[in-house]
C-alpha cells in the first residue's frame, strides 16, 4: 500500500511536470522533413553528387519572393546544388534554431540578426568562416567594415554581412509645414527645440517618438551625441555608458519626455511609431529603410521623408548599424556547397537583386550604383558613421541593463547619471563573467 | 483480497498491454525530456556541445531563488492565480446557474459563453493590449471621454501594477466559459427529485442552493480548483504578449516568462530548467494540499 501511494505520488509529480512542459508549447521547432543529401546514382560514378543546402531566414514577404529569384540564379550557375530556404517569424527564430541545434538538426546556413552571431559563435554552433572559407579574405575586404565587425568574436569571423541597415530621421512634411518650419533639424539642439514646438500632449501630439526603451530605439541619438557603451576592447563600461556623452544623450531624451515633447508610448502600450508618424501624431521618428515598403502597404498616400540623424555637439552625425549576417553551422555536412551559397549571397549580382526590394547591400563597390533605389542614398551616407552595438554574447543582457536604466530615469526614480552608473556596474559584471 | 491476487495480476497484464502504446509515447515525449531537463538544471548547459557543459550543482537553483526578479515573478504568478481562479469560479458558477434554467435560446447562450475559450490566446491578448493602450485605447476613451472619471490618459501597460489589470481580466474572461461548462455538468448530475422534495418542504431558492446545489457540487469545486490553480501558475502567453514578458523594469514577469527568457533569450538552459523544476515542485505541493484539504472537508 505504501509502495502504491509512493508510485502514485511519483506519477502525480510527473503529470504535474508534464503540464508545466505543455504550457511551453510554442517553443517547439517545426519539423524538418527533407533529408539534406540524396544518394548519387551508382551507375554514374562521374556525376557530381547532388547537394541540398538548407538556409533559414526571417525575410519579409517581398524579400522572400525575391529570394526565390536569387536562388534560381544561384542554382543555374551551380548545377547539383539545391537551396532549400525556410522562413521563420523573427520571434520564433531563435527558439527554432536552438531546438534544431540541440536535436542535431541544424540547417546548413542561416541569416542571423547581427547581434546574435557572437552569441551563437560562443556556443560553438558556427563555422569559423575566416579559416574555413578559402575566399573569405577577398569577400570580406569588399564589405563595409561596420557590418563586417558584427561577425567577429574571440579572434575569428563567424559570418559575413548579408545585408545592412541603419536608422535615420523621418520627418512629417505636413506637421512641419503647419508649424511654418522649412525643413528637418540639422543639429540635435534644433531637433530638441522643434520636437517641443510640434508637441501638444493634450491631443496626443508629439514632436518625437521612440518605439520603446530597448537600446535600438534611442541608439541613433545616443551615438550621434557621441555616446559609447563599452571601450573598444570590450573590457569595461565604466566611463563609457556612464561617460559624459552617453549621459548627455539620455539627459536630452529624458528632458524631452519630462517636457511632453517625447511621446509616452515608449513606456509601453501607446500608439506605434509607424502609425503615429504617418497620421501626423508624431512629427519625427527614427527608423529604417523598410518603412518605405511598410508605408506603401498601409499608408499609400503618405510620403516618407528621410534625413540624416541631426548632429551632436561635435558636429558629426551617427546612428546604429542593423542588419543580418549569413553564417554556416558547424555541424553541416555540406560546408563546400554552403560556402558557395554564402559567396553568392555576397556577390554584386545577388546583392543588387535584393536591393530591388529595399535590402541595403553590404558591398562598398555598390555605392553610387544607379541600379539602387534613390532613397538608399541617405542610408548609405548614414552608414558611413553608424556604429555597431557591442559584439558580445551577453549583448542581450547589456541591452537589458541600458533599457532598465532608461526606464528608471523616465520614471524619475534616478537621474540619468545615477541610472547609467548602475548600468555600467551591471554591464561590467557581465563582462567579468 | 488474498484470493484474487493471481487474478488481479492477470488483469494487470492485460491492462498493461493496452496501456503500453500510450505509455511508450508518454515515456519518450514526456518522461525522458523531463529527466533530461532535470539533468540540465545542474549544469551551465551548452546546447550545441552538451559534452562541454559545466557541472554547477545547485547553483542555478540558488541563483534563481536569490534573484529579486524571480521572487517578484513568483509573487506576480501567485497574485494572478489568487485573482483569476476565484474570479473564474464565481462568475463561471453564476453563468452555469443561468444556463441551467429553462430559457429560450439556451444553446445560443452556451455557445456565446464558450466562444472566448476557443479563441486564440494570441489574438485576444493583442486585443486586450489594444483596449488598454495608454494613448489610443478603448478603456481610456470610455473612462476619459464618455464617463469623465479620469482627466488624463492612464498608461496601463507602463505601470508595473496596472499592467496586470488587462492580464487578470483576460485570464478571467477567457476561463469563464470552460468553468461554466464544467459546473453545468455538475449541476445536471444533481437529481431533480432533491429540489422537488425541498420545494414541497417549502425551501426557497436560496436554501435550495446552499443546502442542495452547493454541497453536491463539491467534487466539481475540487476538480476546478486544482485544475485552474495549475493553469494559473502556468500562465504565460498573455503576459509575454501584453508586457513583452516583464516590461516595465522586469517587474511584471510570471515564472514561465522568466523561464522562457532565461532559456531562449539568454541561452541559459540550466537556469531555465531549474526555474521550471522550482515551479513544478511548487505546483505539486499546492495541488496535494488542495486535494487533501478539500477531501477532508468533503468527508465531514
Amino acid at each position: 500500500m505504501k509502495n502504491r501511494s509512493a508510485l502514485l505520488t511519483l506519477l502525480g509529480f510527473l503529470l504535474t511536470f508534464s503540464l508545466v512542459l505543455t504550457a511551453c508549447g510554442p517553443t517547439q521547432a517545426p519539423a524538418q522533413g527533407e533529408t539534406p543529401e540524396e544518394p548519387a546514382p551508382t551507375d554514374e560514378p562521374a556525376a557530381v553528387e547532388p547537394v541540398t543546402v538548407t538556409y533559414w531566414h526571417t525575410m519579409s514577404d517581398p524579400e522572400t519572393a525575391q529570394l526565390e529569384v536569387v536562388i534560381s540564379a544561384f542554382e543555374a550557375a551551380n548545377p547539383g546544388v539545391t537551396i532549400e530556404a525556410t522562413r521563420f517569424a523573427y520571434d520564433d527564430f531563435k527558439p527554432a534554431l536552438l531546438t534544431s541545434l540541440a536535436g542535431g538538426e541544424a540547417p546548413d546556413s542561416a541569416r542571423l540578426d547581427i547581434v546574435w552571431v557572437s552569441e551563437f559563435a560562443d556556443q560553438g554552433a558556427l563555422l569559423e568562416l575566416d579559416t574555413a572559407m578559402p575566399d573569405f579574405a577577398a569577400i570580406s575586404a569588399g564589405t563595409f567594415p561596420g557590418p563586417l565587425a558584427t561577425n567577429h568574436w574571440n579572434g575569428h569571423y563567424y559570418g559575413l554581412p548579408q545585408n545592412t541597415n541603419t536608422q535615420v530621421l523621418l520627418w512629417n512634411q505636413d506637421a512641419f509645414d503647419a508649424a511654418g518650419l522649412d525643413g528637418p533639424p540639422a543639429t540635435l539642439d534644433e531637433f530638441a527645440a522643434i520636437a517641443c514646438d510640434l508637441s501638444d500632449p493634450s491631443v496626443e501630439q508629439y514632436g518625437y517618438a521612440l518605439g520603446g526603451t530597448y537600446f535600438w530605439a534611442p541608439a541613433p541619438i545616443f551615438y550621434a551625441m557621441g555616446g559609447q557603451v563599452v571601450d573598444e576592447a570590450i573590457s569595461t563600461a565604466e566611463g563609457y555608458v556612464n561617460g559624459p556623452e552617453s549621459v548627455a544623450a539620455f539627459t536630452l531624451l529624458d528632458n524631452l519626455y519630462d517636457q511632453g515633447c517625447l511621446s509616452p508610448n515608449l513606456l509601453g502600450g501607446g500608439i506605434g511609431t509607424a502609425d503615429g508618424h504617418a497620421t501626423g501624431k508624431y512629427a519625427m521618428i527614427t527608423d529604417g529603410p523598410w518603412m518605405v515598403d511598410i508605408y506603401a502597404g498601409t499608408y499609400p498616400d503618405f510620403t516618407v521623408n528621410f534625413e540624416l540623424v541631426p548632429t551632436g555637439s561635435d558636429g558629426t552625425t551617427s546612428s546604429v548599424v542593423g542588419g543580418e549576417d549569413v553564417v554556416i553551422f558547424s555541424d553541416t555536412d555540406n560546408s563546400e556547397a554552403a560556402m558557395q551559397w554564402v559567396a553568392y549571397l555576397l556577390s554584386e549580382e545577388s546583392q543588387l537583386m535584393m536591393a530591388e526590394v529595399g535590402v541595403i547591400p553590404t558591398l562598398s563597390s555598390l555605392i553610387g550604383n544607379p541600379a539602387l533605389p534613390s532613397y538608399f542614398d541617405v542610408f548609405l551616407r548614414q552608414l558611413e558613421t553608424a556604429q555597431a552595438r557591442v559584439p558580445h554574447p551577453s549583448w542581450g543582457d547589456m541591452d537589458g541593463a541600458i533599457n532598465n536604466a532608461f526606464q528608471r530615469m523616465l520614471r524619475n526614480e534616478q537621474s540619468p547619471q545615477e541610472a547609467l552608473d548602475q548600468a555600467a556596474e551591471e554591464i561590467n559584471t557581465l563582462l567579468g563573467q | 483480497m488474498r484470493l484474487s491476487k493471481s487474478r488481479s495480476f492477470q488483469q494487470l497484464g492485460t491492462a498493461a498491454l493496452f496501456l503500453l502504446p500510450g505509455l511508450a509515447l508518454f515515456v519518450v515525449f514526456v518522461i525522458l525530456p523531463m529527466l533530461y531537463s532535470f539533468r540540465i538544471s545542474f549544469y551551465d548547459w551548452n546546447i550545441v556541445r552538451p559534452e562541454l557543459s559545466e557541472w554547477e550543482g545547485l547553483q542555478n537553483y540558488i541563483q534563481a531563488l536569490q534573484d529579486p526578479i524571480f521572487r517578484r515573478a513568483v509573487l506576480n504568478t501567485l497574485a494572478y492565480t489568487l485573482v483569476t481562479v476565484p474570479g473564474q469560479m464565481i462568475l463561471g458558477l453564476f453563468v452555469a446557474l443561468l444556463l441551467n434554467q429553462n430559457i429560450r435560446g439556451k444553446s445560443l447562450f452556451r455557445v456565446l459563453y464558450y466562444l472566448p475559450v476557443i479563441t486564440s490566446w494570441v489574438i485576444v491578448s493583442l486585443l486586450f493590449e489594444y483596449m488598454f493602450s495608454g494613448q489610443a485605447g478603448l478603456v481610456n476613451y470610455v473612462l476619459r471621454d464618455v464617463l469623465h472619471v479620469i482627466d488624463k490618459n492612464i498608461l496601463w501597460l507602463a505601470d508595473p501594477v496596472l499592467a496586470f489589470v488587462p492580464i487578470h481580466l483576460l485570464g478571467i474572461w477567457k476561463g469563464i466559459g470552460w468553468t461554466a461548462i464544467i459546473f453545468l455538468a455538475g449541476l445536471q448530475a444533481i437529481p431533480q427529485s432533491l429540489y422537488e422534495a425541498a420545494e414541497v418542504d417549502g425551501a426557497g431558492p436560496i436554501p435550495r442552493f446552499t443546502y442542495i446545489t452547493f454541497p453536491l457540487l463539491r467534487p466539481t469545486f475540487v476538480f476546478l480548483l486544482v485544475v485552474l490553480t495549475i493553469g494559473g501558475l502556468n500562465a504565460y502567453i498573455s503576459n509575454l504578449l501584453i508586457t513583452n514578458g516583464g516590461d516595465p523594469l522586469d517587474l511584471t514577469h510570471f515564472v514561465l516568462t522568466l523561464m522562457y527568457e532565461a532559456t531562449f533569450t539568454r541561452l541559459d538552459f540550466g537556469m531555465g530548467a531549474a526555474i521550471s523544476y522550482l515551479l513544478t515542485i511548487f505546483v505539486f505541493i499546492i495541488s496535494i494540499f488542495q486535494i487533501k484539504l478539500l477531501r477532508k472537508q468533503a468527508e465531514i
